[in-house]
């Protein structure tokens, strides 16, 4: 006797090509904004940790998290900003769960370039002040604050990835800005005397 | 006006790196110190503004990308949620189909044909044509089946999946397995096989009309003697 076996050949292989040829498609269209899209995820990633190490780390996760949704994703055009607001988070999260906090910045100031001149000294102190103070800001007014820094974002641009009011956008980025002059003002002023 | 007044105008001016008012830039053209004290104010706005270019503009590692890319290789292939059930929801009707078949072949004594008499009942006159062997529901599929024995097998109570199903030789099942692996692997385009069915694949099929012979009527010889 023959031995026979149940199978659904059409269906099931129709639905295996076309699932191949969506995926695909899907991973095509993601590799594009991630050429154009991973350096920004860096950036926001880097401004928050403040670690070359972590920053990549945490933008490679918020990456594959974006490809894992990306399916869900109904307007690809707002991708930009989505990822921005993955990566962000992320970052926030490890900071706070990081418990090992101080000692990567021990390790950051010792991998940070040794000054050769005390302008340069000037000014790696002053970098450090800001970090720190960019740090104490409000979490809303930080994001606006890094957006307009990186790439040179116009404030239509911070607007429309953060999916704010411009006026809003404005008042964020006066007051953070207006924060941290607060808290650099002594600074600057020690070191221009030197 | 003493200077304190101006001081809020004045950092406004300097943060927004925009032209002071005329009350405040007729205070600033009266006052040195206040002029010094803008001065600053806008050193130390574009100070800021300068450290965070540098901050946010750090240089992007050149192995984030081929990171990003070898892990969407290797963990990420995004496999659908139905998968595994239907997968073990097919080997469970598969299961069924073959018990029922082997417990309704045991039952026919008949060694020939066994398997259309048992679905005879079930199936349609139209559909069975006794020799060449049982060629039957075959109208959902669109993959030649030249050379191929189907067993009919759609209208069997065992197959109450709302898919087409049939039942087909072992052979014919693992190349079927070995044709979705090579699709997966990229050996084989799946364009091929979704293309619109020929009408050539399918003539091999066609089923040539029954020849009945015409039956001679004749009256009783008997009836009117009666």
């Amino acid at each position: 006797m023959q031995e026979l076996v149940l199978i659904q050949p059409v269906r099931a292989a129709e639905k295996e090509f076309a699932q191949e040829a969506a995926q695909a498609a899907l991973r095509r269209e993601f590799e594009e904004r991630l050429a154009e899209c991973g350096p920004l995820a860096y950036r926001v990633a880097r401004g928050v940790l403040r670690n070359n190490a972590d920053a990549e780390d945490v933008a490679q996760e918020a990456l594959l998290r974006a490809y894992r949704r990306f399916e869900r994703l109904r307007d690809r055009g707002r991708f930009r900003a989505w990822l921005v607001r993955i990566t962000f988070r992320l970052a926030i999260d490890r900071v706070r769960s990081s418990k090992r906090r101080e000692v990567r910045e021990t390790l950051w100031s010792e991998t940070s370039p040794r000054p050769s001149t005390e302008d340069l000294a000037a000014t790696s102190e002053f970098q450090a002040h800001l970090d720190r103070a960019m740090e104490e800001l409000p979490e809303k007014r930080r994001l606006v604050l890094l957006l307009g820094a990186i790439e040179g974002h116009s404030l239509d641009e911070v607007s429309e990835m953060l999916g704010l009011p411009v006026g809003t956008v404005k008042s964020r980025l006066f007051f953070a800005r207006k924060q941290l002059a607060e808290k650099l003002r002594c600074h600057v002023k020690t070191i221009e005397k030197r | 006006m003493p200077c304190e007044n101006y001081r809020e105008a004045l950092i406004e001016a300097a943060a927004t790196d925009s032209a002071p008012s005329r009350e405040l830039r007729s205070h600033l053209d009266a006052c040195a110190s206040c002029r010094e004290a803008f001065r600053e104010e806008r050193q130390l706005f574009a100070a800021v503004d300068s450290g965070l270019r540098v901050t946010a503009n750090a240089e992007v590692p050149a192995s984030l990308l081929p990171r990003v890319r070898a892990e969407l290789n290797q963990r990420h292939v995004p496999q659908p949620s139905w998968v595994p059930a239907g997968a073990a929801m097919a080997a469970v009707v598969a299961l069924v189909a073959v018990i029922v078949f082997l417990r309704g072949f045991g039952r026919d004594t008949v060694p020939t044909n066994a398997s259309v008499n048992l679905f005879a009942q079930h199936v349609s006159p139209a559909e069975i044509q006794p020799d060449p062997p049982v060629v039957a529901a075959i109208e959902a599929t669109s993959l030649p089946a030249k050379n191929k024995t189907v067993w009919a097998a759609k209208t069997a109570p065992v197959v109450q999946a709302e898919e087409a199903a049939v039942l087909v030789p072992a052979g014919e099942r693992q190349a079927m397995d070995a044709l979705l692996a090579g699709v997966r692997q990229g050996q084989v385009k799946a364009d091929i096989l979704l293309a619109e069915n020929s009408e050539k694949a399918l003539a091999d099929l066609q089923i040539s009309p029954l020849a009945i012979s015409p039956i001679a009527m004749k009256p009783l010889a008997d009836v009117g003697a009666e």
